[in-house]
């Protein structure tokens, strides 16, 4: 079992940080989604052994929370989302002190730096002052601490953070390359949807301290038959209006043929390629769309909200 | 692009996380001894050292000139032996020489630590490297004693080194100064005590120093974080109390535990204790007893370490 929580609460004063939260997770590459304030970052201190929880008890690859502290950050490797560098070192020291940290001799540490930042492709920048690094580099650079002691767990904070598209693109793929094909357990935090949507094969939404939902994305996404993708080729203008008048919502036009419709309760799909046959327009695609991630997340956090709203009623009357 | 082809797990042994404060700490001193103006105070206080170092070798030739030009004018040369000897004692390797160079060190130590400490400690909190270290396997009390055990090096290097190496020349010079305790009363050059109990009270001196100095800075350097701020803070604590407690003591003629607010007579008053200094002997006149002096820099060192404690505790390693 990767991760165990059993009715884990964190209080500071009068705020509650995180309300019974319970939680199994088997090892895999696990999201973690919410928006500020949800309890994610004080998740994660109680994960690291950092903060012990108000009440409640957990385990992290069989470490207990309560007395585990230091043995259970040694089987984790932490990339914080701030850049926590260290100026005036150079990459392979950087590396190699988090090695030394981590209890590997100076030896040990600094050859494994050397490896593990080549396999990043930080070989060439080894001996470049770390303010000297571009903010992709710094990203490479903090995964490369967190994993030079090769623990089975990672927990990264926004490892894509302030990178441009090739970069995000590329630290994904290690993402994904870790969990895949070195075993990795992967415990992702980020505000980026798409991140873990790449990467992520489960997720856990987190809202006001509590657990709105856990699972493998694809189980929680809900399957619509209401909602299709359609790729047009052709003037769908008339097409298009005669959908509406069909009853048929047009959710999202990409401005390059492609469409995410909504139909009415009834409708058939043949009547797509009916209506196209009549305007000459050449349906290319047509699939049915189902819920993402981000529309999950939505409607997690929204049925949250409506449930409280609920809930403080009942209580006023 | 990075690929993870070439990945190849690790296996070895983890050390205890005691073995993080050493790399901690090595950090921290590759920082400061990489800036020039360091070096530039460490070498002001190298000066201070070679004069007390030649000075006792022109404190030997003097001696042995003057019994030549006493013989030459006619006077007893063993009362002007004695003169000379008194205005320089400073230099003969008694307590004296050593409480004047953990004085006058101290002075350039306080000024090297106020600049030093926002570099040492306070740039981990503003770049927010302090998540690099607790998050590792370690506990806040060795990344403590990691940034401590930093600041007891440069004090060490400052003055135990330099004072050791002093001590040293003065057993060079004469077997019995180390081996004869009384060597200053029966040689009537001086007081105090020779030999092992002077080299344990130079080594004790020293220690209380770094404890103390490497304690304070580091609370100081957390709460204040940058260098303008700790100066002020350390200007207060070493000038500006020593200021007010002389004025409360000496001008206002308050009670002599007064004193025991500025925290360098503490320190310097407990060092010359270690040192076998009388209690009257102890200038400025008059002193609180040495207990609570002891008991002022206890507490002081206490505060710091639960401030330390709580600080570290709430930090926060994920923004």
């Amino acid at each position: 079992m990767f991760i165990e929580l059993h009715n884990i609460s964190r209080s500071f004063g009068d705020n509650h940080a995180l309300v019974d939260v319970n939680l199994t997770l088997e090892r895999g590459r696990i999201g973690l989604l919410g928006p500020n304030g949800a309890g994610k970052s004080t998740l994660m201190k109680i994960l690291l052994g950092l903060l012990p929880p108000t009440s409640g008890t957990g385990r992290v690859l069989d470490h207990d929370l309560a007395t585990a502290g230091v043995a259970l950050r040694r089987a984790i490797g932490y990339m914080p989302e701030a850049d926590a560098l260290i100026p005036g070192m150079q990459g392979a020291e950087y590396v190699a002190l988090a090695g030394e940290l981590y209890g590997m001799s100076r030896m040990q540490a600094l050859r494994r730096a050397h490896e593990v930042l080549t396999c990043l492709d930080l070989d060439d920048a080894r001996y470049r002052l770390l303010e000297e690094y571009s903010t992709g580099m710094k990203q490479r650079l903090k995964l490369a601490q967190a994993l030079v002691h090769d623990p089975p767990v990672l927990l990264l904070d926004e490892p894509t953070s302030g990178m441009d598209p090739a970069g995000r693109e590329g630290m994904l793929d290690l993402l994904v390359q870790l969990g895949r094909d070195h075993g990795k357990a992967i415990l992702l935090s980020t505000h980026l949807l798409g991140d873990i949507d790449r990467v992520c094969d489960a997720v856990v939404i987190l809202h006001q301290g509590r657990i709105l939902c856990q699972g493998p994305v694809d189980q929680l996404c809900r399957s619509r038959h209401d909602r299709y993708r359609l790729l047009l080729q052709g003037d769908p203008n008339r097409f298009l209006e005669d959908l509406r008048l069909e009853g048929v919502q047009i959710l999202h036009d990409n401005g390059r043929g492609e469409y995410r419709v909504q139909v009415p309760a009834g409708w058939t799909n043949q009547a797509f390629f009916k209506l196209a046959q009549l305007h000459q327009v050449v349906v290319r695609g047509l699939q049915s769309d189902d819920e993402d991630l981000e529309e999950l997340f939505h409607r997690v956090i929204q049925e949250s909200g409506a449930r409280s709203q609920d809930s403080i009623r009942g209580t006023e009357y | 692009m990075a690929s993870l082809l070439h990945y190849r797990p690790w296996q070895g042994e983890f050390h205890s996380p005691w073995w993080s404060i050493w790399p901690i700490a090595r950090v921290s001193l590759g920082m400061f001894l990489s800036r020039r103006m360091f070096w530039g105070l460490y070498a002001c206080g190298l000066l201070l050292f070679l004069m007390f170092f030649f000075g006792a070798y022109l404190l030997a030739w003097a001696e042995s000139q003057l019994g030549v030009a006493a013989q030459q004018f006619g006077r007893d040369p063993s009362r002007m032996l004695r003169g000379i000897r008194q205005a320089l004692r400073i230099l003969n390797g008694s307590q004296d020489t050593f409480q004047y160079f953990f004085a006058y060190q101290g002075g350039i130590i306080v000024v090297t630590l106020s600049l030093a400490g926002s570099l040492l400690v306070g740039d981990d909190f503003t770049n927010k490297s302090h998540a690099f270290y607790l998050a590792k396997p370690i506990s806040r009390w060795h990344y403590i004693l990691g940034k401590c055990a930093a600041v007891a090096v440069i004090v060490q290097l400052m003055t135990t080194l330099p004072a050791l190496v002093l001590y040293g020349q003065h057993a060079f010079d004469d077997w019995s100064y180390l081996t004869n305790v009384n060597y200053f009363y029966e040689n009537d050059t001086g007081k105090g005590p020779a030999g092992i109990p002077l080299l344990l009270a130079v080594l004790g001196y020293g220690l209380l120093l770094s404890v103390f100095l490497s304690v304070l800075l580091v609370a100081t350097a957390m709460w204040m974080r940058r260098t303008m701020p700790l100066i002020l803070v350390w200007m207060s604590l070493f000038f500006f109390a020593r200021v007010l407690a002389n004025i409360l003591v000496d001008g206002l003629k308050y009670d002599a535990r007064w004193r025991l607010i500025d925290l360098w007579n503490n320190v310097t008053m407990l060092g010359q204790g270690m040192l076998a200094y009388a209690h009257e002997d102890i200038n400025p006149k008059p002193q609180p007893e040495f207990w609570e002096a002891a008991a002022v820099l206890i507490g002081v060192t206490t505060i710091c370490l639960m401030y330390l404690n709580h600080r570290t505790q709430g930090v926060e390693i994920v923004d």
